[in-house]
């Protein structure tokens, strides 16, 4: 068990650190995760296949403003780790995966906002220095030190935790396991109701409705949504603009005439004149 | 764009530098005080090296003012990076300018700029890259991840490159234009709108439920209670799990304690043999 833990700890540090460290590019996210994790692993396709139900329930879990709700990177890598290496059950491993990613979350905010607080007097030091080499050292070494610390959790937890996780899932009785497949069906709501909280407006609801009823009847594959939504959008973005600037030559005309009151009649009948001249030319 | 055309070589030359050191500005994180101030102030060394070369002091201060708190989405953070650095400029050229206008002017862009960049990267770019990602994963293909990844990374590199063009030439007074103008607004719009019906797409894609109760009939078939869900309205029980999974939020209930909520509702279900 010493080489997968190591393994899937490693698969962590990498994805979980290396999005950090590499602009947040998402290598992060199940999806990808779930990818690597089934490559150290031997089963690319169970890995993938994982990583794209988890990648729906944690679709809404997004590190906003450091605040996060669970973190998809520990979950996903012992989800798929138990999955593969164990043979569990892949239902009952995504129902593990969420109180795995929520725990997670709470030591990760532990660990950024409290433990690494013991660097905050540094920042000043370095700064009042004058010294960015040792600002840069200490950035660097900050990133090291908190996702080494973090991807120990995914190394303890594969050692100590793989037994009594595999004895536990086979004593679970049928129904008990039913309710836990339906929870990978459910939690993905939880996601995209965090989505819809940061986008939904009155006057922008119906198109939340539109778009469940493009897959729920018209059973349009995601690409041709997205690729029919862009056209919709800029369909309106247009309309819209020609609105906006109508308001704006508005607000214009609206307060000429109280800059140019005195010059007005002159004003009307220069425009009668050129009319004219336009009419005969 | 051409809005490179204007910008000396050297400064070019730091604008790239403060580009490539953007990808790391939130590596570290110094507590809830200081947030990213540590990557910040990394990011735009090279800025502070140019303009305060003969000027140590001068350096000395610009950092101490850029250790306080930093949080802005970070491939839209490079416009103020952008920013910061032509301040910084002005700061080092100019006897009598008010370098704490500097650190006044990042603070009040953190907000609007972190709700469009959340909005559009993250409720948006996201959440089409996800899902065709998802729906070729689903299937076992690499192709979904390796598509997941260009798609969202694509925009969300070159937006950073030209950000940090933008926030350096353009400076403070193109956002305050472009609040104004409306143009702001717009884009709000547009973003918000596709964000949407993405998201209601994949709600009817990927939240699942069905039943396995059934109606015993005398000496015909059981009726399933699902075909009669399904012939009401399609997809009713995901939908309306959504809906009151958002309605929960927008009364301010803790994220964590509706993802429980959920858990626990299914499995009561199992147990009581309705899924």
């Amino acid at each position: 068990m010493y080489r997968e833990a190591f393994l899937a700890a490693l698969t962590v540090f990498v994805c979980y650190g290396g999005n950090w460290l590499f602009g947040q590019t998402m290598i992060e996210r199940p999806l990808v995760v779930g990818c690597i994790a089934g490559i150290i692993f031997g089963d690319m396709r169970a890995g993938i296949i994982m990583g794209a139900s988890l990648e729906a329930i944690f679709m809404g879990a997004v590190d906003i403003g450091g605040a996060l709700s669970a973190e998809p990177v520990t979950a996903t890598v012992l989800a798929t780790t138990f999955s593969i290496v164990l043979n569990v059950n892949e239902k009952a491993a995504l129902a593990l995966a969420v109180p795995i990613g929520v725990l997670a979350a709470f030591i990760s905010m532990f660990m950024k906002n409290v433990v690494m607080n013991l660097f905050a007097p540094l920042v000043d030091k370095y700064a009042k220095d004058n010294n960015p080499r040792a600002m840069a050292i200490m950035h660097y070494s900050m990133w090291f030190i908190n996702y080494f610390v973090f991807s120990l959790i995914t190394f303890f937890s594969v050692l100590e935790g793989a037994k009594p996780v595999q004895h536990m899932i086979n004593s679970i009785p049928d129904n008990l396991m039913a309710g836990l497949s339906a929870t990978g069906g459910l939690l993905p709501a939880v996601g995209f109701a965090i989505l819809m909280r940061m986008l939904w407006s009155k006057k922008l609801a119906p198109y939340f409705f539109l778009g469940f009823i493009m897959v729920a009847y018209l059973n349009l594959p995601s690409v041709a949504v997205a690729a029919l939504g862009i056209i919709l959008v800029l369909v309106i973005s247009f309309k819209d603009k020609q609105l906006l600037d109508m308001e704006n030559k508005q607000k214009e005309l609206e307060k000429r005439p109280v800059a140019a009151a005195g010059t007005g009649a002159s004003n009307n009948e220069t425009a009668e004149e050129q009319e004219e001249e336009d009419f005969f030319s | 764009m051409k809005l490179n055309e204007n910008i000396s070589k050297e400064d070019r030359k730091m604008l790239n530098g403060i580009f490539w050191r953007s990808f790391t500005v939130f590596a570290s994180r110094a507590g809830a005080t200081k947030a990213h101030a540590p990557g910040f102030i990394y990011s735009i060394t090279p800025a502070l090296n140019r303009y305060y070369k003969d000027d140590p002091e001068g350096r000395r201060e610009a950092m101490m003012r850029h250790t306080t708190w930093y949080n802005i989405t970070q491939n839209v953070g490079t416009f103020v990076m952008g920013l910061v650095a032509s301040m910084e400029k002005k700061n080092a050229q100019e006897k009598d300018f008010d370098a704490e206008s500097i650190v006044a002017l990042k603070t009040s862009l953190m907000g609007p700029l972190s709700g469009i960049g959340d909005s559009i990267f993250w409720g948006v770019i996201r959440v089409i890259a996800a899902g065709v990602g998802i729906s070729l994963a689903a299937q076992g293909s690499i192709l979904g991840p390796i598509l997941f990844l260009l798609i969202y990374n694509i925009p969300s590199i070159l937006t950073r490159y030209y950000l940090t063009y933008m926030g350096f030439s353009l400076g403070s007074s193109f956002i305050e234009k472009i609040y104004a103008n409306g143009s702001m607004k717009i884009l709000n719009k547009a973003a918000s709108t596709l964000g949407l019906l993405m998201i209601g797409s994949m709600t009817a894609s990927m939240v699942k439920f069905e039943s396995k109760l059934s109606v015993p009939i005398a000496g015909g078939k059981p009726i399933l209670i699902q075909t009669y869900l399904d012939q009401l309205f399609k997809g009713l029980i995901p939908l309306s799990i959504t809906l009151l999974c958002y309605w929960l939020l927008s009364k301010k209930v803790n994220v964590n304690w509706i993802l429980l909520g959920v858990l626990v509702l299914a499995i009561i279900l199992g147990l009581l043999g309705v899924v």
